[in-house]
């Protein structure tokens, strides 16, 4: 499978570490920058992992302050924005358990593509809408490492830091779920 | 379009109109409005949940209890009972998500300071309640 790439460039983690050291000295601003860098690609990851779009702000919202308390946990053995996606994780898990249990599957995020012509974009929205289905149906790891290869275009190494695991096991997870997904795409 | 490509292709969408559908100022004014108005141990912890009150209840149990029960293992003259409790079995009537609650919970105040976790969530997901009180049981020693 060819090296999938990510759709928006990772900000340079030196920055990210010199914003991080400001946000520890109490730099409200420092934390506001962090914040602009990297809520969207949190918003993607999380409404790709099956958060509602309704809830979506709030679950942004809730990974960004953990994190943020959380930051003194944080010690560059990845980039922040990898270390951000799998506490984004960890709150949609939770949110799902509030839920009751429910498997959260984003309803709302099923617009077509936007080129293409009418045929292609209808077929396109159709192919996201049972990838996000089949995403959502994914063990947990599997779903995380999938997320984090296809749709962030990380590397393994840091996929395998970033969720405690061996880059190995990583490539294993990324393998099954690529089978399961491909299966319910054809 | 081959089926990797395809799939590529696809997962790389995911997500996306909705992400560019979040107004990334109006989070950094949330963001900070909740920094603000915060302090650390209320927003760490909520504890204002009822759950929490009762799993905070079974982890005092469980760490206080296994802490009493290893002492009583490895000096057995000091205490009046030998026969080992287990705190776990007091667990009984919490559900399995509690119980997967108090292994997450009880894991991050073992690894506080370490940055990383020892009981993989995953691996939780997957046991029954009678799985996770023979978890819990196991780290009592």
């Amino acid at each position: 499978m060819a090296q999938p790439q990510p759709i928006a460039a990772t900000p340079s983690p030196a920055a990210d570490a010199a914003l991080i050291a400001a946000w520890r000295g109490g730099d409200e601003q420092a934390a506001a920058e962090l914040v602009r860098r990297h809520a969207r690609a949190l918003a993607r990851f999380l409404a790709g992992a099956g958060a509602p779009e309704a809830d979506l702000d709030d679950l942004v919202q809730e990974a960004l302050i953990r994190a943020f308390r959380a930051v003194d946990r944080f010690r560059g053995q990845c980039q922040f924005r990898t270390w951000l996606l799998t506490i984004g994780g960890n709150v949609l898990k939770d949110h799902g358990r509030r839920a009751g249990r429910h498997k959260v599957v984003a309803l709302d995020d099923r617009l077509p593509a936007r080129d293409g012509n009418p045929h292609e974009r209808a077929e396109a929205g159709e192919a996201e809408e049972r990838l996000s289905v089949g995403v959502g149906a994914l063990p947990r790891l599997q779903r995380e490492v999938f997320l984090l290869r296809a749709q962030q275009g990380l590397e393994y190494a840091e996929i395998a830091v970033a969720l405690d695991t061996t880059e190995g096991a990583a490539r294993v997870h990324y393998h099954h779920a690529v089978k399961r997904l491909k299966e319910l795409l054809q | 379009m081959n089926d990797d490509a395809k799939l590529e292709a696809t997962a790389q969408r995911l997500g996306a109109q909705a992400a560019e559908r979040l107004n990334v100022e109006r989070t950094v004014a949330a963001v900070l409005e909740r920094l603000r108005a915060e302090p650390l141990s209320a927003s760490r912890w909520s504890w204002r949940q009822p759950s929490w009150l009762r799993i905070a209840a079974a982890l005092v149990i469980l760490v206080g209890g296994g802490f009493i029960g290893r002492r009583l293992l490895v000096h057995p003259g000091t205490g009046a009972h030998k026969v080992a409790h287990f705190v776990s079995d007091d667990l009984r009537d919490l559900s399995a998500d509690q119980l997967r609650d108090v292994l997450t919970t009880l894991d991050e105040t073992l690894d506080l300071g370490k940055g990383s976790t020892t009981i993989p969530d995953a691996d939780l997901e997957d046991l029954d309640a009678q799985q996770l009180r023979v978890v819990l049981r196991s780290l009592e020693g």
